[in-house]
């Protein structure tokens, strides 16, 4: 077992089997930089200013764009929200409108107002009287 | 060669003014050490003197697709080994023989080549790693005969640390196996 296993280090890795012709690797120099093709460069085309600033100009308006399409979309919203809440202000002011202005939204006349009111108030009558009797004796 | 001397080449390689001088300088640099590599691969001298011609006419037209990402010598070893793997499959189709089967038919060449210069002990140790797949078979000489470091082989041979040591390992106990039972 031992023997087996130091077979590879009986042999010397150093001394290397493999050979070359004389002075072969000076000749394989020469002779390769001689079979090399020549380059062929083509000299760089300058690049114009407007190739050059053109990405710029780009980003520079799609930013412009969003900023307009974000302004114009929330200027509707913002609209629709003054109208609502000048609209629930509108219907807050109501009561402190003059009558006048009041009878122009409502689809009512003058009578039959009043006689709401009456009849609120005889309904008002009615449960004091209810709780006089009820709650009170 | 140096890091910086690498960078100072690599400026001449980019320089069309320069770049034959510096290719000029760049074989001469690893030209032998591309050559053993793929020679231990091939067996044969001739073999692997054309290889190594492809290798450099192939570096030359295709310096402006190195982009740097890796040292001149990885790039350049990558070539020579492809190039090598290339024509080693390129045999076995001519002689009928599969991909995937070793390289014993390559015993031919140690026998005949008049470039071997190798004892019984030697031959017998060329045989025997002919019996490794081919990348197997480079992990072993690039460790075994080079003394490459296993990071270098790594990027060289783009496996990782730990599969080349387990390779190599395996290698040398096959290697070991055969040398044994064949005494």
């Amino acid at each position: 077992m031992e023997t087996k296993i130091n077979k590879l280090k009986e042999i010397d890795k150093t001394k290397n089997p493999f050979k070359v012709p004389d002075n072969y690797f000076a000749q394989f120099n020469e002779e390769i930089m001689s079979r090399l093709p020549e380059k062929v460069y083509v000299a760089p085309r300058p690049v114009p200013l407007w190739d050059k600033v053109k990405p710029w100009v780009y980003l520079a308006a799609m930013f412009v764009g969003i900023y307009f399409t974000v302004n114009f979309l929330t200027r509707d919203g913002d609209k629709a929200q003054i109208t609502t809440e000048q609209s629930v202000t509108d219907t807050r002011s109501d009561t402190f409108q003059p009558v006048d202005n009041y009878w122009s939204t409502v689809h009512i006349t003058e009578e039959e107002f009043y006689q709401f009111l009456e009849d609120q108030m005889v309904d008002d009558g009615y449960y004091d009287y209810m709780y006089n009797q009820y709650y009170l004796n | 060669m140096g890091m910086i001397d690498e960078e100072i080449l690599l400026d001449e390689l980019r320089n069309p003014l320069t770049i034959r001088k510096g290719f000029a300088r760049l074989v001469s640099e690893y030209s032998e050490r591309l050559y053993w590599q793929i020679r231990k691969m091939v067996l044969s001298h001739d073999d692997a003197n054309d290889i190594l011609q492809d290798v450099f006419i192939k570096a030359w037209t295709n310096l402006e697709n190195f982009r740097g990402e890796s040292k001149l010598t990885t790039w350049l070893y990558r070539i020579a080994i492809n190039e090598s793997i290339t024509f080693l499959n390129k045999k076995r189709i001519q002689n009928n023989i599969s991909i995937d089967d070793d390289n014993i038919f390559l015993l031919n060449t140690i026998e005949s080549d008049e470039y071997f210069d190798g004892d019984e002990a030697q031959k017998l140790l060329q045989k025997a790693i002919l019996t490794l797949p081919d990348k197997q078979r480079l992990v072993f000489q690039m460790k075994y005969f080079e003394e490459m470091k296993y990071e270098d082989m790594s990027e060289i041979l783009g496996t990782s640390v730990g599969a080349l040591k387990a390779s190599y390992h395996h290698a040398v106990k096959k290697i070991e196996k055969i040398l044994g039972e064949t005494n």
